[in-house]
């Protein structure tokens, strides 16, 4: 039987490939990758008498009960305890060490057997091929040997190549497994049971069948399945796998839960706010779910190789066998053929990179970030050139005042009439004057007739005056008089990036007169300098492209300390400037908020991004990061450096090692059971090199200094001062 | 002979010491439906299954320590387990290598802890759970199987005799160490499996330190083959008697 070659390994959730089968483990069928998740998953899930596992366990303590005494009888035989006197009882043992492994070979290499035979049916070779036929040749020959008489038994060989194999893929199972634990509750997260509350009773019914309004009862220390409002309890939460951030949230009565976040210390009852398969929770499950179907470039490339591999081996030792047995004799050439057959076995290569990215993909997860594809993370560990979106990415996307010029009139009274016009508007300034004005503590008026003039500003009536509020040319259009000290301040704001205002308003029934310009600004967030100094020091280029003009680019690209910054950016624009650095660097991932620069992130060569769970965003974005979790970026591709070096140096080594064993092996200096040792040994070598991963720290947020420093560098005035008197006298010579 | 009785005896010392874990799987392995001779077959076994692993273990140090002495080239002639042959460079290195490693482990059963306790991450806690689902199975592979996976458990006292077992320098010699220790420790698991009756803990702790002591005067021993060249077969073998 075999499995779909989508699906993921029961065992240790890598994706079962083309490899995969499917065996029953307690009246359920599982499907498994192979052989080693096999047994890993049926010693794991031993319970009660009846179980499969349990046989399965016989078996194998059977299996190396036979292998253990052959080997220890044949390594008595090899040391010369029965030399000399003893010679005569030299057939009995070796009988006995035939009726030893006749039922070794067969417990223990039926498994192999099986997947050899499959697989042959279809046509393929897999590596279970050379350890079947290494073992049986073995087998066979020393057979051969006890009932024809003479040369040296390989029963030893036989049945501990065939042990040391079954042990090699367990250990392998186990660290894969270990290596996919943060994943687990992801993947089980579809398949997780909530307890519903319905009047009196409770049911557990599946997260995907809990609808809006439903309430649901967590106990602490559980995951809590959907998101939803507090009605009863109190406690502290967990989001790290929302926000990125590990820290106890104290929540009570009306506060919101988000689906995945951990109920750390008190019962909560929570009426659900929607569908459990729409939570953002739910999402990040399946993404990552996805993400894990997909193999990377490296790992379809390594994948191909060991397809290669394994007729090469084979042709490899009938070369070697031909040769050596013009100048041994016939058994010992065999021997060194088998080596050549056992060590060939490429495990260690097949594991190489998806356990890394398992490893990656779910500690980026457990914080929130989502990987679409492994292929992502090799990509931005190799990415030399980091641009970033401005507005929503590196500021807070909302613009707040910074400066109000007045030509005579009270400020006060400049906000209070824009307030009431602005109270009309969507505009993104309209809530940075509300702002302001409530901050002041006026009391809002009302405004009458507002009318939007397009692309220029508003106008409307308050208290009975003609008001008017936008660019400079409205105020031309209006034909008010805009007195040039104003417009000299108003053009400096300009210049030095921020967004300008202007207010005016006739008095008196008179024509109007611009009466006061406001400048607007939109601010960086806390963490964008350090999270841009940190990217820096990774070695990062980091690019500022926006679709803001200028003045406004350049100042938050010194502010946060970017590179370098273009402005004015069209979409179209954009993707021609990612060219450019492509071409320039040789890659580039871009970071957005997903909201409107999609087609910059999916033309980049890792689109990241930030805090948009919109579909857009999902489908056009590599990576996602959580809602404020910009600050995650440089652990994010420190870690995804860690992977991709991780896979490079497993790769060398699982080839490195088998080139040398390989060679060893032609050359006849590597005893079978020698060879299988150091398969296994290649494998566990992988497996701990992986796990090494784990112990890499965790995401931390920038500590209070390196906020301030930032916060100092928002706010020092030294450039722009600069700046100002520039074009001060820019001005002035040009007047 | 000396020396294997000896070693017969460290392991009945030792065996206090298995009954905490081991003890518990003879225990819970329990009685055989079919009656007492059924039930101490199905123990002989798991005890057989058991000594398998371990004189495998000690066959395989054994093999081990000769063939690293032989590869650094030495020249006497392997197998010297009763201390009477003097030892080459190599023999000597490895000597004082597992005498070192075997005073660490008893020191450890002293409550003396050199270091933190080997993490057998994978392995070692999922096999002990996977183990007990052997425990109920009837038939007579079940406990047999269940003594050769028993025998791999991760247990300081084993790892000391293996040690004990490479600094042989010889497989039938290793092999023969473990055999004896093994055996040694066959009455009291035995007995546990038959009675299932817990000796009172006063016991255990005394048997314990016994062990213990059985091991640090190997390891002493074994160290000192490395360190103390000059000493004779005879000045050692009088420092057995004393022992």
């Amino acid at each position: 039987m075999t499995a779909a070659p989508d699906a993921l390994c029961r065992h240790c959730l890598l994706p079962v490939g083309r490899r995969g089968f499917t065996r029953t483990v307690n009246g359920e069928g599982c499907q498994f990758c192979c052989y080693g998740c096999c047994i890993a998953h049926q010693v794991n899930s031993g319970s009660g008498d009846a179980s499969e596992a349990a046989w399965f366990l016989v078996r194998l303590g059977m299996g190396s009960f036979l292998s253990m005494n052959i080997m220890l009888f044949s390594l008595l035989v090899y040391s010369g305890a029965f030399s000399g006197a003893d010679r005569r009882v030299l057939p009995t043992i070796h009988l006995l060490l035939w009726g030893l492994a006749t039922p070794a070979v067969l417990i223990l290499g039926e498994p192999f057997l099986r997947e050899t035979w499959s697989q042959a049916r279809r046509g393929r070779l897999t590596s279970s091929a050379l350890i079947v036929l290494g073992s049986l040749a073995a087998y066979a020959y020393s057979t051969l040997a006890v009932f024809h008489g003479g040369g040296h038994l390989y029963f030893d060989t036989a049945s501990m190549v065939l042990m040391l194999f079954t042990l090699g893929r367990y250990l392998e199972a186990a660290g894969r497994a270990r290596a996919s634990r943060d994943l687990a509750p992801l993947l089980a997260a579809e398949s997780e049971l909530a307890t519903v509350v319905e009047g009196v009773q409770e049911h557990r019914r599946p997260v995907r069948e809990v609808r809006a309004g439903m309430l649901i009862r967590v106990k602490p220390g559980e995951r809590i399945p959907v998101d939803g409002l507090i009605v009863e309890g109190r406690s502290h939460t967990d989001d790290a796998v929302i926000t990125g951030e590990s820290r106890q949230i104290a929540k009570a009565v009306g506060a919101s839960v988000l689906a995945g976040s951990i109920n750390l210390d008190g019962p909560l009852l929570i009426r659900s706010s929607g569908a459990g398969s729409d939570s953002r929770w739910a999402q990040i499950c399946r993404s990552v779910r996805d993400a894990l179907r997909q193999s990377s470039r490296t790992q379809r490339i390594a994948d191909r190789l060991v397809g290669a591999f394994v007729p090469i081996v084979l042709a490899l030792a009938g070369v070697t066998l031909v040769y050596w047995v013009q100048r041994l004799p016939l058994d010992q050439a065999m021997l060194t053929a088998l080596s050549v057959l056992v060590v060939a076995c490429p495990c260690a290569v097949g594991l190489a990179a998806p356990m890394a990215h398992s490893l990656g993909i779910g500690q980026l997860a457990r914080h929130g970030c989502l990987v679409r594809s492994p292929g992502a993370l090799e990509a931005l560990a190799c990415t030399p050139v980091i641009a970033f979106d401005k507005t929503g990415t590196l500021t807070l996307g909302r613009p707040h005042l910074v400066d109000l010029a007045s030509d005579g009139v009270a400020e006060d009274e400049v906000l209070a009439r824009l307030a009431a016009l602005e109270r009309h508007s969507e505009h993104g300034l309209a809530r940075a004057i509300a702002l302001a004005a409530s901050a002041r503590g006026l009391d809002p008026i009302a405004a009458e007739d507002v009318q939007i003039v397009a692309g220029r500003g508003l106008r409307g009536v308050v208290h009975g005056e003609s008001v008017a509020a936008g660019s400079a040319a409205l105020m031309r259009e209006l034909g008010w008089v805009l007195p040039p000290a104003l417009f000299e301040r108003a053009e400096l704001m300009a210049a030095s990036g921020y967004s300008v205002v202007y207010v005016g308003w006739s008095e008196n029934a008179l024509v109007g007169r611009t009466r006061a310009a406001l400048s607007f600004d939109d601010t960086p967030i806390p963490e964008a300098r350090a999270t841009i100094d940190a990217l820096r020091g990774l070695g990062l280029r980091v690019m500022l492209l926006s679709g803001d003009h200028a003045g406004a680019a350049a100042r938050v690209a010194t502010t946060v300390g970017t590179d370098e910054w273009q402005a004015d950016l069209l979409p179209e624009a954009k993707r021609a400037a990612l060219d450019q650095y492509r071409a320039r660097h040789g890659a580039v991932a871009m970071v957005g908020d997903g909201l409107n620069d999609g087609p910059g992130l999916a033309w980049a060569d890792v689109g990241i991004a930030v805090g948009s769970a919109t579909d857009l965003a999902r489908e056009s974005a590599d990576l996602v990061l959580p809602v404020g979790g910009l600050w995650l970026l440089p652990w994010v591709v420190g870690r995804a450096r860690a992977v991709r070096s991780t896979i490079l140096a497993n790769l060398a080594w699982a080839f490195g090692y088998n080139l040398v064993a390989l060679t060893c092996a032609v050359l006849g200096l590597l005893q079978p059971i020698l060879a299988a040792a150091v398969m296994a040994g290649s494998s566990l070598l992988v497996v701990l090199n992986s796990l090494r991963l784990e112990r890499l720290p965790g995401p931390s947020y920038p500590s209070a200094p390196q906020l301030s420093a930032a916060a100092q560098a928002a706010s020092d005035p030294q450039p722009r001062e600069q700046g100002q008197r520039r074009e001060l006298a820019w001005l002035k010579a040009e007047s | 002979m000396t020396y294997y009785a000896l070693l017969f005896i460290a392991g009945f010392a030792g065996s206090f010491h298995c009954i905490g874990m081991c003890g518990g799987f003879a225990c819970a392995l329990g009685a055989d439906a079919r009656g007492a001779s059924a039930t101490s077959v199905r123990h002989l076994l798991y005890n057989t299954g058991r000594l398998t692993t371990y004189c495998f273990l000690g066959g395989l140090a054994g093999g081990l320590g000769q063939a690293i002495c032989t590869s650094l080239g030495s020249r006497s002639e392997p197998g010297a387990p009763l201390l009477s042959a003097s030892l080459d460079a190599g023999q000597r290195a490895l000597a004082v290598m597992t005498g070192l490693l075997m005073i660490v482990m008893a020191l450890r059963f002293f409550g003396v802890r050199g270091w933190h306790r080997v993490k057998s991450g994978f392995g070692g806690s999922t096999l002990v759970i996977s183990l007990r689902s052997l425990l109920g199975k009837r038939g007579y592979a079940a406990p047999l199987a269940f003594g050769v996976l028993n025998g791999f458990l991760p247990c300081p006292l084993v790892y000391a005799m293996v040690a004990q077992a490479a600094s042989t320098f010889d497989v039938l010699s290793g092999c023969l160490t473990m055999a004896a220790f093994g055996l040694g420790t066959f009455p009291a698991m035995l007995a546990m499996g038959g009675l299932g009756r817990l000796l009172a803990p006063s016991w255990r702790q005394r048997g314990v330190r016994l062990a213990g002591g059985f091991i640090l005067a190997l390891g002493l021993v074994t160290f000192g083959r490395g360190v103390l060249p000059m000493m004779a077969g005879h000045g050692l073998h009088h420092l057995w008697h004393i022992a």
